[in-house]
Formats: C-alpha cells, sequence, structure tokens
C-alpha cells in the first residue's frame, strides 16, 4: 500500500496536457500512451496544475464553487494522478 | 445490423518499412519487399486530418524506422496541427540535436526511443548494427531538449537477464517511462519464437527484480512491465481492447489494418486510404467489422463470462497458432488448442536455434 501523503506543489508531468475533444465534447488528459477523461471538477483542477500550491489551487476552487470543501478530494485525484505518473509534486524534486 | 458504438483512440501510422536496424521480433510483415510503396506528404497530412475528425486523439508515428521519411518535419506538423496527440517511436540512430529540436518545433509530444540490451555489444548484436551510442545520445539530447521520453526494450531469451541493468539504465538517462515488454510472437518474432522465448527461471527472475525495485521506489520513473501471455496468463490478452474497437492502423502504403499485424492472416481485404476516408473505413469495411463485438465468436468464447473482457485475445496469435484467425486465443486455459502453447514452451526449453534478422531480401 502507498501511503497518504500529500502533494503540494502539483504540476503536470512532461508531456501531460489538457485537452478538449470536440468529437466526443469531452475534456482529457492525454500523456504517452494514455488517456484520462476528466468531469467538470477533475478539468478545474488539471487547470490549477500551473505551478501553485495545492493549499492555493484549493482555496480557488472554494472561491469558484462556494460552499464546497473539496480538500479531500483534490487530494485524493492529485494522488491517483501521480500513482499514474501524469503528475509530479515539484516540492519534492 | 450492429452500429459500433465507439471511435478509435489511436491510429498507428506506419510511415515507411524502411529501417536501418535488423531486430528479429519486428512487428513488420516478413515479406517486407512485397510493401515497398510508400505513401505521399499530403496523403499523409490528410489521413491525419481524418482521423482527427473520426476521434483519434494518440497518433503513433513509427516504421520500420520513421526519421528516415525526408519529409518526417512535414508529417509532424501536419499531425500536430490536426490536434492528435503525436508520438514517435524511432530506433533514434537517425535523430542527432538538430534533428530532434526541429522535431520539437514541429509539435512532436512524445519520444519513443527502442533500446535493444543495456550493453553496446549485445544491443549491437541483436540490433544488426552499431548503434547503441546513438541511442544514448539521442535519448540524451531529447531530455535536454525538454521531451518526454520512453525508452522501450523488448525482452526475451537473449536480454531478460540484465533488465536489472535495463533499468540501472533508464534512471541513469533520467528517462520518463520504461517499457519492459516482453516480446509478442507475431511478425519476425514468431519466426524466431523458439530463439527468442525465454526459460520461466528467467521470467521468475524478472518478475522479482521488477517488483524489489518498484517496492524501493523508482524516482518518478515510469516502469511498464507487460507479462508474457504464453507464460503467466490463465486468460488471454485483451488484444487492442477487441477488434475494431479503439484501434486503427495505416500501413506505408495506405491500406487500413485492424492490427498492425493482420496482414499475417490470409483471406482479409483490407481498404485503401486512396479510395475512402477514414471514417467510412472504421464505420463500414468488412474487414474492420470481422471479428468486431462478440458475433463472429466460436465456443468457448461465445458463452463465457469473460468475452467482453478479453474479447477471445489475439486475432493474429490465433491464426498464427491454429490457422484459424477465428479461433479462441491458445493462450486461454480454456481453448480446446491450450495444448499449442506448452508445446511452444516445451520446444523454445530444448533447442536454440539461430536468430532470423528482419532483412528487406525479395
Amino acid at each position: 500500500m502507498k501511503e497518504k501523503r500529500l502533494i503540494r506543489l502539483p504540476v503536470l508531468a512532461m508531456g501531460a496536457r489538457y485537452r478538449w475533444d470536440k468529437v466526443r465534447n469531452q475534456h482529457q488528459l492525454v500523456f504517452p500512451e494514455g488517456m484520462i477523461v476528466l468531469n467538470e471538477t477533475s478539468t478545474a483542477i488539471v487547470r490549477l496544475c500551473d505551478g501553485r500550491s495545492a493549499d492555493d489551487l484549493i482555496a480557488t476552487l472554494k472561491d469558484t464553487y462556494p460552499g464546497s470543501e473539496p480538500a479531500d478530494d483534490v487530494h485524493e485525484f492529485l494522488r491517483d494522478l501521480a500513482d499514474r505518473g501524469v503528475l509530479r509534486d515539484k516540492a519534492v524534486d | 445490423m450492429t452500429k459500433p458504438l465507439t471511435r478509435p483512440l489511436a491510429l498507428l501510422a506506419e510511415v515507411t518499412y524502411r529501417c536501418p536496424l535488423q531486430c528479429p521480433y519486428c512487428s513488420n510483415p516478413i515479406e517486407l519487399a512485397q510493401y515497398r510503396r510508400e505513401l505521399d506528404t499530403a496523403t499523409w497530412v490528410r489521413v491525419f486530418g481524418e482521423a482527427a475528425d473520426l476521434g483519434v486523439v494518440q497518433l503513433h508515428l513509427s516504421g520500420g524506422e520513421p526519421l528516415v521519411r525526408r519529409d518526417i518535419l512535414e508529417l509532424v506538423r501536419g499531425a500536430s496541427r490536426a490536434g492528435l496527440y503525436t508520438n514517435m517511436s524511432t530506433g533514434a540512430t537517425v535523430a542527432d540535436d538538430a534533428k530532434l529540436e526541429r522535431l520539437r518545433e514541429a509539435g512532436l509530444d512524445h519520444l519513443q526511443v527502442s533500446l535493444l540490451d543495456s550493453r553496446p555489444d549485445s544491443n549491437d548484436w541483436l540490433a544488426g548494427a552499431a548503434s547503441f551510442d546513438r541511442k544514448r545520445d539521442a535519448v540524451l539530447g531529447a531530455k535536454r531538449l525538454g521531451f518526454p521520453v520512453t525508452l522501450n526494450v523488448v525482452l526475451h531469451r537473449h536480454n531478460l537477464d540484465r533488465i536489472e541493468e535495463v533499468i540501472a539504465l533508464a534512471q541513469d538517462w533520467q528517462v520518463d517511462r520504461l517499457e519492459l515488454a516482453h516480446t509478442q510472437y507475431t511478425g519476425w518474432a514468431f519466426r524466431n519464437r523458439a530463439a527468442l522465448m525465454p526459460t520461466r527461471q528467467q521470467l521468475d527472475h524478472a518478475h522479482a527484480v521488477v517488483e524489489r525495485v518498484r517496492a524501493a521506489g523508482t524516482d518518478g520513473l515510469n516502469i511498464q512491465h507487460v507479462l508474457p501471455d504464453y507464460y503467466f496468463e490463465q486468460f488471454p490478452k485483451a488484444c487492442l481492447q477487441g477488434w475494431g474497437t479503439v484501434f486503427m492502423g495505416v500501413a506505408p502504403d495506405g491500406f487500413v489494418l485492424p492490427c498492425q499485424t493482420a496482414r499475417e492472416i490470409p483471406g482479409l481485404e483490407f481498404p485503401n486510404v486512396a479510395d475512402h476516408s477514414l471514417e467510412e473505413i472504421w464505420f463500414n469495411a468488412p474487414v474492420f467489422k470481422r471479428f468486431r463485438g462478440t458475433e463472429w465468436m466460436p465456443e468457448p468464447c461465445r458463452s463465457c463470462d469473460r468475452r467482453e473482457i478479453d474479447f477471445g485475445g489475439c486475432r493474429c496469435q490465433a491464426f498464427l497458432m491454429t490457422g484459424d484467425p477465428a479461433a479462441t486465443d491458445p493462450v486461454c486455459h480454456l481453448s480446446p488448442d491450450h495444448h499449442l502453447v506448452d508445446e511452444a514452451l516445451q520446444e523454445a526449453q530444448q533447442s536454440d536455434p539461430p536468430l532470423h534478422f528482419r532483412v528487406m531480401s525479395r
């Protein structure tokens, strides 16, 4: 089991990028040999992985979606992306 | 009339079968000399546009060696402008820093470089050409330019014992991904099967090494280890996630294939991009419908709970081993032909035949 670490400075791994699929009307995260279909929330998270801290990212989401408490979901999603090799934690590189 | 529910996600564009290397497990056809004609630049670029309109996300520029095409930069530019995520699989022996930089500018997203072994002498022997130093220089150059780089090492009897060295090399060269891909026995690899098949002991050792390295932490290196189905699998692999489901390939001469090695199956008629759009071919060509879905399946697949998990396995493997492309993949323990897998393993353990290197002779 991987321990539940927190990712502090999430940046997309080299080669991973957001893409709008005009044929399927779908948000996607594409990367070498793979693709993840994103929903509205995960799209918002991915587009905020621009060098800001995870804390900043969560604060921005809270502003965008008032009344939400996204912290746990964000950290879980970021960990999932990191486990799949498409996200890095710049704080530990 | 069954309507296909999916559109393709990946297009493999084999832009040429020409290659300076002679890897004995090449997935290109054995009868290479029959397929010398190559599509021109404008046709490829049109095909990339059709692919994007059809829903293709990932383009794999491959070969042969795609970098021997003089118009490779135009092809990359065309693919990138069409909005495709553009990968290139290359032997990298003709990739100097200047060329890599131009590829980056043209919009290439990801570079996959083949390596045949961790040691230069063995790499060069397997490739049939001095190539290790050039591959290393290309990988290091690509990393300096900011490419995501995958190192792809096809594993078999002659290099499997050095898997730990291979991993160490990938870490040393700071590649992003390492694909440890056990040989799939189609194309040239099927011809060389008895010479390439590793022993059970070799496989157990390799598996243990990968598990140990993963447990210790790979320091950012993403390791993909695809186990060989002859040995390890009770069930066949879900080849291409099913025929005509997510994948299509275009051969150098413009013929459109549901699988890159499908030309090995006699009796199939392949459409050509000169005559039809990719969309027409995907939805209407008989060869794409031939093994799509589950209707074509024989028993034991037809009534099997796993028929939509592994789709009966690999059609090319079924044909090469049984002579019937519609048979259940013999790798499946439920296949009436499963004894062929055991016999192939036995044959490989008891013999050490020479390798037939890939050549384009007539």
